[in-house]
């Protein structure tokens, strides 16, 4: 999903001449072509996250449509106070494409995860965030963006994501169905919903056949289309590769109490904790309990139908 | 021209003291530190017309917004009303700036190392739109500790940006010291030449020497103006006082202050 994005931009850029694209010293494979065919549309600003944010909100001043890639925390974290001054304050054109989304870098260490991306991102208002599933999601969000003169910040995992979405014709901005079922919902955003795919899997011996919502655009989530899919539900369990305290899961309960919808609430993601296990992807969303085979063991205990 | 340009640094100087007395605000110091280099820049310096067209002036050390609302009302680029609203409750201008609020601040700053970086951004996008316009931004030296100061500077000489000019406001009387007591502060003209840097150093309340500075080639390379100032410059009892970066103007301040500067 990581290159279809970013090849959306980059198609974009050869009939718009406001688009910009600026790294903070990230994207081998990426930008490699265009890097040499469109050079003037690209500037890789180092390992200098501070000076990478302030310029682009600088160059957007100017007119441009700027693009900033790099790793989650550095496009992010390193550089939240120039994220909120200077982008969000000043309410720029800039979007903020992040990869490595979760624990996707597994097992390259705590500083390279992205697991309160949301929670940050929770804090920067004007800023719309998506957290696409697959290719397809993210093509339109990179689309969305492009006519947006808000900030935004998109949160990618890498790439091979297979396709989920069978064609292109929906709104972005509104939460996806992905699967149709009964009394059980599994809502849920970004890569980790391929897990929650195999998880419908494995529940249909047990006679259980959860209803599968994406939401693409996590920030803000649209409650109301939302709360329409999960009309009749008994239970929703929402799934995340993201800190529990401050995901979808922490948004939806606090939606939930205004609304008092009459299902009950799970939420699974990632524990609260910072993480010192080393394991690949697979292993650490085992260890979080959020592989699809933990996600269907857990419905199987919190669900009676 | 020389003369009239002093006498308006002196009433920019006597707006920033009865501004900073009737909202109670802190800064003054920092304010009258920089009113010279803020008077060449607003009435030699900057192409202002056409405005869609004009050169941008960043105060990256936005704690003198005082000394920028002043010099903006000085010029009529704000009116005297928005000035009288600085600092009020419901007020038109706050303490640090808010670029939505009136014509002439450029942009949001007051966290110290940001306005530098976006000036340095926005003097390449004029660049690359081949549009004539200069950049022109302010900071402090106490500012010039932060690390984004550096990493501007790295990039801002190796994207030429010679529209590019910054003026480090150097009275060496930060927030709770001296820039030179602090850190390993000197030699800074040659940090800056070491990153690439045009450096030029000047007394920065000589608006002769301020003026020559701002016109000088660099040859490609972006500028740092390194002007040497007094903190409070102008009113005696407040210059090179480190309490003036947080004392509030009261009555008997201003008349004693504005008796002075009317007497210079």
């Amino acid at each position: 999903m990581r290159n279809t994005f970013i090849n959306t931009i980059i198609d974009t850029c050869k009939t718009r001449e406001d688009v910009f694209i600026i790294s903070g010293d990230a994207g081998l494979g990426v930008f490699d072509e265009f890097k040499e065919k469109q050079a003037e549309r690209f500037l890789n600003l180092g390992v200098a996250e501070q000076n990478m944010i302030s310029f682009s909100a600088g160059l957007a001043m100017t007119g441009f449509k700027v693009y900033v890639y790099n790793i989650i925390p550095f496009v992010l974290y390193r550089c939240y106070e120039q994220v909120r001054n200077d982008i969000c304050y000043q309410e720029l054109p800039v979007t903020l494409v992040g990869i490595g989304s979760g624990i996707t870098y597994s097992p390259q260490g705590m500083t390279h995860y992205s697991v309160e991306d949301l929670g940050i991102a929770q804090t920067l208002p004007n800023m719309k965030v998506f957290s696409p599933i697959d290719p397809i999601e993210a093509k339109l969000a990179a689309k969305y963006s492009l006519n947006c003169e808000s900030p935004v910040y998109v949160r990618l995992a890498k790439r091979g994501e297979p396709n989920i979405h069978k064609n292109e014709n929906f709104d972005i901005t509104e939460p996806q169905l992905i699967e149709d079922g009964e009394d059980v919902a599994i809502v849920f955003h970004g890569s980790i919903g391929l897990e929650v795919l195999k998880a419908r899997e494995m529940l249909k011996k047990d006679r259980i056949l959860p209803k599968l919502i994406s939401i693409p655009m996590v920030i803000p989530i649209n409650t109301e289309k939302l709360f329409s899919l999960l009309k009749n539900m008994k239970y929703v369990i929402t799934v995340e590769e993201h800190f529990l305290n401050s995901g979808i899961g922490s948004m939806l309960s606090r939606e939930y109490v205004k609304i008092n919808p009459g299902w009950k609430l799970f939420t699974l993601g990632i524990r609260d904790e910072f993480i010192h296990a080393i394991k690949d992807l697979n292993g650490m969303r085992e260890y979080f309990g959020i592989s699809a085979a933990k996600i269907a063991e857990y419905i199987r205990k919190k669900v009676t139908v | 021209m020389k003369l009239k340009n002093v006498q308006i640094s002196k009433e920019i100087r006597k707006t920033i003291i009865e501004l900073a007395n009737q909202s109670k605000s802190p800064h003054v110091g920092s304010s009258l530190s920089c009113v010279d280099i803020l008077t060449v820049l607003y009435f030699d310096v900057l192409n202002l017309h056409p405005w869609e067209k004009r050169d941008i002036f960043i105060l990256s050390k936005a704690h003198a917004a005082m000394s920028l609302y002043s010099t903006l009302a000085t010029r009529g680029i704000i009116d005297r009303k928005t000035l009288a609203g600085y600092y009020q409750n419901e007020g038109t201008l706050p303490a640090h700036l808010d670029r939505f609020t009136a014509n002439g601040v450029e942009v949001s700053a007051g966290s110290l190392g940001h306005g530098f970086n976006m000036g340095i951004g926005m003097a390449f996008g004029f660049k690359k739109k081949k549009e004539e316009r200069r950049v022109y931004a302010l900071i402090g030296d106490g500012e010039s500790q932060e690390g984004s100061i550096w990493e501007g500077a790295f990039f801002g000489s190796k994207l030429r940006l010679d529209n590019f000019t910054a003026i480090m406001d150097y009275n060496n009387l930060q927030g709770y010291g001296r820039a030179r007591e602090i850190c390993t502060f000197e030699p800074v003209k040659a940090k800056w030449q070491a990153f690439g840097w045009h450096a030029v150093e000047i007394d920065g309340h000589d608006h002769n020497a301020i003026k020559g500075a701002c016109a000088e080639d660099t040859q490609g390379k972006p500028k740092i103006i390194i002007a040497h100032t007094t903190k409070g410059k102008g009113v005696s009892f407040m210059q090179d006082q480190l309490i003036w970066h947080y004392y509030i103007v009261t009555d008997e301040h201003k008349n004693k202050a504005l008796c002075e500067l009317d007497s210079e």
